[in-house]
């Protein structure tokens, strides 16, 4: 890949960074990174704790400074995007909830700040998405329901609610199965899959789940500080691109259309 | 999921939202109620015995009149104003620092103005032209500046309004700091000492008209922007990451913030003297009854805070009658045991 992009060539993209840097004090912890999602996809982070996948998904939605290199949105420096059009095009998922004394629909609308600003009040077209996502989510029926009072699983998907209300054209999600069971987890899959259908959005997840991230339809393999590689999922799998980063091998075995991760643990156990 | 849900969930939407806003709207009611009551009843109540009786009102004699418009209403009515904004106060540095234990005085406002009046005591002892200097602030324009300059020395000290670590330990430090200075001060002058005591301990028995004119602009002028501002304090309960994330300028919000918050605060203490509990208490007991948004926490206690430094000043006209108790013993006994009552049916429920 050549050096020095010039922003001409980020304009395609829906999101892209060259060379970014960004250490918490002395401690570095990515190191020069340059990635070029393509609008549309849903594409899945993964890689072993600690190895920097918050602090990218962090560093694109501009909220920590970065030591070096620049994030372009839609081919233009992140920087130079006001701070309502960065709201209005990327909406980020924090990895925890808090418990808010805010309602679950108070929450959901705060979504759509963005849009609406200080003064501004609530229209049709914000109340329609506001509804939108909650249904989407399974989130509707505890409307009234305080964050406080809802169990960790249902705050993550008013959250996500949060998140689908803003209508952004991008969604940067840190973790968003985190506290969910399996099959709500099988939702949110569902729910990023139709967000991207028909190019309309692009999802960048974090999601340490590794069968629930194979569902994705591109893959960023993190070591590190570093990226392994970053490909289809395929090209992920070929590459055994997992093992490199997790530094043991990985077994992925496939299961009709979906790919499961298979736990070595079992097998020398009954062997 | 079926083609007609949107709409069902409409209609839950509309129910839901409408069965919790009664409870909001009777609470408030309740308290304004109260408040109404405890301005009726402190017209009648103080040092000089007056009968107030609907005959006695058609038909006042000069003297009662004096006392009771011009000394008893403007004090009433000053004091819910003054308490409002102390429970608004509260209810910012509570919302902004996300902290249940912040107060409306944790950047060393009180500290400062009790500074400033004692400098400026101390000056209209030592000189002539110090006397005119004082004369021409009054002691609630010392105490203005005193807080301001408090306000201001944490603010440099925290560098700026970022680190909400460094801000919180910044306003402690200047209130020590500033409290030692006050003490070393008034050590050296007994007499300044005496003069202060109303000043430190709190008191609403020097509230004239002007004040009560003076506490309602301040408070209109901070209660309203921070209204309008409550959005930003809702989404900073989600996590500031959450609200930056949401289009929200976290240095511009607190640094607004933190102005009213000033604003209120200084000119609370310029005009009642050092007040403790009731902006720390206010925001707790309408946690305690109401789950709310910041919006309507910020205006549920100011009503609070205004109601309970009426009902404190009341106690402290009746305890020892025809003798007054300063208002501050008064609201730190009654805040104080609140907390305990809070603390220990916590530990029981625990």
């Amino acid at each position: 890949m050549p050096d020095g992009h010039a922003p001409a060539q980020h304009a395609a993209l829906a999101i892209s960074c060259v060379d970014l840097s960004v250490s918490y004090g002395s401690r570095l912890v990515l190191g020069g990174v340059s990635l070029e999602i393509q609008p549309g996809a849903w594409t899945s982070i993964v890689g072993p704790n600690g190895c920097g996948k918050s602090t990218l998904l962090r560093a694109l939605a501009g909220l920590i400074a970065a030591d070096h290199g620049q994030v372009f949105l839609h081919g233009r420096p992140l920087q130079s995007c006001s701070r309502r059009e960065r709201a209005r095009s990327l909406a980020w998922l924090a990895q925890t909830s808090a418990p808010s004394d805010l309602s679950a629909a108070q929450c959901v609308a705060l979504g759509r700040f963005a849009h609406t600003g200080w003064l501004g009040s609530q229209q049709a077209a914000d109340e329609a998405a506001i509804s939108r996502a909650m249904q989407a989510t399974g989130s509707a029926s505890w409307r009234a329901r305080r964050l406080s009072t809802l169990s960790g699983g249902e705050r993550q998907r008013v959250n996500l609610a949060r998140v689908l209300a803003v209508e952004a054209s991008i969604l940067l999600l840190d973790e968003p199965t985190t506290h969910l069971d399996p099959p709500h987890q099988e939702d949110v899959g569902q729910i990023l899959r139709e967000q991207t259908r028909g190019c309309a959005v692009t999802v960048l997840s974090a999601i340490h789940d590794l069968s629930l991230a194979l569902l994705a339809d591109r893959l960023i393999v993190m070591g590190r500080r570093a990226i392994v590689g970053h490909g289809s999922v395929r090209e992920a799998l070929e590459g055994d691109w997992l093992s490199t980063a997790f530094e043991r091998k990985v077994t992925i075995a496939r299961l009709d259309d979906a790919y499961v991760w298979q736990p070595q643990l079992g097998k020398t156990v009954h062997d | 999921m079926n083609a007609a849900s949107p709409i069902a969930s409409n209609e839950l939407h509309l129910r839901t939202d409408e069965a919790a806003l009664p409870r909001y709207a009777l609470w408030l009611m309740a308290w304004a109620a109260v408040t109404v009551l405890l301005t009726a009843v402190s017209l009648s109540v103080g040092t000089s015995s007056i009968r107030t009786s609907l005959k006695w009102l058609m038909s006042p004699d000069a003297s009662s009149n004096i006392v009771l418009w011009h000394i008893r209403l403007p004090r009433a009515i000053g004091a819910w104003f003054a308490g409002a904004l102390l429970g608004l106060g509260g209810a910012i540095a509570q919302g902004l620092f996300r902290n249940p234990l912040a107060e409306p005085y944790l950047l060393g406002s009180a500290s400062g103005a009790a500074l400033g009046v004692t400098l400026g005591l101390l000056a209209a002892d030592a000189s002539l032209s110090g006397l005119a200097w004082t004369g021409e602030l009054g002691v609630t324009g010392c105490a203005f500046v005193g807080a301001c300059v408090a306000i201001a020395l944490t603010l440099a000290l925290s560098r700026g309004v970022l680190q909400t670590a460094s801000l919180l330990l910044a306003g402690v430090v200047v209130a020590f700091l500033l409290s030692a200075i006050t003490s070393l001060l008034l050590l050296s002058s007994p007499e300044t000492w005496r003069a202060m005591q109303a000043f430190l301990l709190g008191s609403t028995g020097f509230i004239s008209w002007r004040s009560v004119t003076l506490l309602m602009v301040i408070f209109v002028i901070c209660a309203v922007p921070t209204v309008l501002l409550s959005r930003g304090l809702d989404a900073l309960t989600l996590g500031e990451e959450t609200a930056q994330s949401l289009g929200i300028s976290l240095p511009a919000l607190r640094l607004a913030l933190l102005t009213l918050l000033s604003l209120a605060t200084a000119t609370t203490v310029a005009q009642v003297g050092i007040i403790g509990f009731v902006g720390l208490v206010a925001p707790h007991l309408v946690r305690e009854s109401l789950r709310v948004s910041q919006r309507q926490m910020l205006v549920a206690a100011p009503l609070c805070g205004g109601t309970l430094l009426q009902a404190a000043d009341l106690v402290s006209r009746w305890v020892i009658r025809p003798a007054e108790l300063p208002v501050g013993v008064v609201t730190a006994c009654l805040g104080g045991s609140y907390l305990v009552l809070l603390l220990w049916r916590r530990a029981r429920n625990a």
